[in-house]
């Protein structure tokens, strides 16, 4: 109970710390973590559907680039403010993973995967298609607007509730069933699990997170194109977030994206060369050696409970 | 052992399953051909055949894991062939797995918690009833990819109880577990049966099944070719013939 507590306020400490800081932050301070908190809800997100259910995603980035058009387009087509449309841009991330889910979840294994590979090479040409609407492959600009602190609040709220939304689903018994399907599908549905149901509803809340992020990423930047918000590598970069931080887990995700993004602004900024080659070091040592991330080892060496 | 009291003389009359000229084919195979049989309440059951004589087949059609390709399953007054493996658990059949499939990553009292209807609070106090039933209360909070084979068949075993079926169909219930945790288990068959509960057992180790069953139905080449007490069963031609050839 103590040590609970003590958590608690460490927690709260944090964002208070983190709520408090563009008073007295640079402008790239600012900048960066507001990065730190949309990597948190894209990995976390990720985690949702795929550390969960073992489904795993490659094509998650659909998400985030389907949220930041339908989000730039309600702003700068239809003008609404930026908040809606990055509420607007969540529910049509949510409604595309409805179309796609309800198929593509009956797959198993690498062909989930490859599937959704698919939907973002569809998403992206189509996009590049209707050049009427998204301003095809010369991208779409938005008016000009300094919300730099605002958005810097959105996404730590989306960050805040994605973790919130994964620490109520892991230790309620919908969280257990959805890792039933990881550990073995046949047995869960043998012990009257529905597994369709519970996949479908997995996918639809991994599928929010990005959409809110991505609107909100299209207003920061001003400016999307085509490649810029459907590039496989952003997927990759989820998954060896949550992957390194811990699947499965409630505080893996926002481990993997903090020590990931600042691994790559600090060290990596500098040796731009060896950049890509670092990743690959990354996957590759974290598959071999901790397949289960930090946290998934910790937890399965010293029995945390799941709330880690 | 049989005592037949007015309860159990009731139950017995009723009928809980009912398998109808049962079909499996997989591509030229016929797995299970024309099976009939009939179940009834508080009884236990044994499913026995030489290997690939489409036992677990058999299981799968029961339990929607595979569709059938001909004939009916009646099952607790409606037919079940044709509906979704979760549905049929739901309705009130449990089963376990010839190879086991807990869920290693889970532990030993979520693999029991994750199963129950109620919450998970109303759930824990059944689930730890049922650990301590197979003696690993002390092991609640352990991975269950980290049990012992027998420990993991145990757990399995309870698993299937956290929905109180009517059916419980166990597929070599004895493979690799040690003689002590064997006695525990079988008195617990027998002990789901006086419930009122109906089991039906695939089981090689012919001792248990002598020991443990009051009908015997005995499969070769996916038709059924015998059906009794297990002493009629033993001294039958065709399944001597079936087991030992001509």
């Amino acid at each position: 109970m103590i040590r609970r507590g003590a958590a608690l306020a460490a927690l709260a400490a944090v964002v208070a710390g983190l709520a408090a800081y563009p008073g007295y932050a640079s402008g790239y301070g600012v900048r960066a973590t507001l990065q730190i908190f949309m990597w948190i809800v894209l990995a976390g997100s990720w985690n949702l559907i795929s550390g969960l259910t073992g489904y795993v995603s490659f094509g998650h980035v659909a998400f985030f680039g389907a949220g930041a058009y339908t989000g730039a387009i309600l702003v700068a087509k239809v003008g609404w403010p930026w908040l809606p449309a990055a509420l607007a841009g969540g529910v049509a991330a949510v409604l595309l993973a409805l179309v796609i889910g309800y198929p593509c979840l009956r797959l198993k294994g690498p062909y989930f995967a490859i599937a959704l590979l698919g939907l973002n090479e569809v998403l992206r040409a189509l996009v590049s298609y209707f050049e009427g609407l998204t301003g095809g492959g010369n991208g779409l600009s938005l008016p000009t607007l300094d919300a730099t602190i605002p958005i810097y609040y959105a996404m730590g709220a989306s960050a805040a509730s994605v973790t919130l939304l994964t620490y109520v689903i892991i230790t309620s018994r919908f969280g257990l069933r959805l890792m039933t399907i990881r550990e073995d599908e046949v047995a869960a549905e043998a012990m009257g699990i529905d597994t369709a149901r519970h996949k479908l509803y997995a996918f639809l809340l991994s599928a929010a997170g990005p959409g809110i992020v991505g609107a909100l990423t299209a207003r920061d930047q001003g400016y999307i194109e085509p490649i810029s918000v459907f590039p496989l590598a952003t997927t990759i970069t989820m998954i060896v977030m949550v992957l390194l931080g811990g699947k499965g887990t409630v505080w893996g995700p926002v481990l993997g994206a903090v020590v990931l993004f600042v691994a790559q602004e600090v060290v990596w900024a500098r040796y731009p060369y060896v950049h890509p080659l670092l990743f690959g070091a990354i996957i590759v040592a974290v598959v071999l050696l901790m397949p289960r991330g930090v946290l998934g080892l910790l937890q399965s060496r010293y029995r945390l409970p799941r709330t880690i | 052992m049989l005592t037949v009291n007015g309860i159990r003389d009731d139950l017995m009359a009723t009928t809980v399953l009912e398998i109808e000229r049962l079909t499996k084919r997989f591509g030229g195979v016929t797995a299970v051909d024309g099976v009939s049989l009939r179940l009834e309440a508080g009884r236990i059951y044994g499913l026995i055949g030489p290997n690939g004589s489409g036992k677990t087949t058999l299981f799968n059609c029961i339990t929607g894991v595979e569709r059938r390709d001909e004939g009916r399953v009646v099952f607790g007054g409606g037919r079940i062939d044709g509906l979704k493996p979760w549905e049929i658990a739901q309705k009130g059949i449990g089963r376990t797995f010839q190879l086991i499939r807990v869920f290693p990553e889970l532990s030993a009292l979520e693999n029991l918690l994750v199963v129950t209807r109620d919450n998970l609070a109303a759930a824990r106090e059944r689930a730890l009833e049922l650990l301590r039933f197979v003696k690993l209360e002390e092991l609640r909070d352990e991975y269950a990819g980290n049990l012992s084979y027998g420990q993991q068949k145990l757990l399995e075993f309870v698993r299937v109880l956290m929905r109180e079926p009517t059916l419980i169909l166990l597929d070599e219930p004895a493979a690799g577990v040690n003689r002590t945790l064997l006695n525990d288990l079988l008195d617990a068959v027998r002990h789901l049966r006086n419930q009122g509960r109906t089991v039906l057992l695939v089981e090689h180790d012919m001792k248990v099944v002598m020991g443990l069953c009051e009908t015997v139905f005995v499969l070769d080449h996916g038709e059924k070719i015998a059906e009794g007490a297990p002493g009629v069963i033993q001294t039958d031609e065709r399944v001597i013939e079936a087991y030992f050839g001509r």
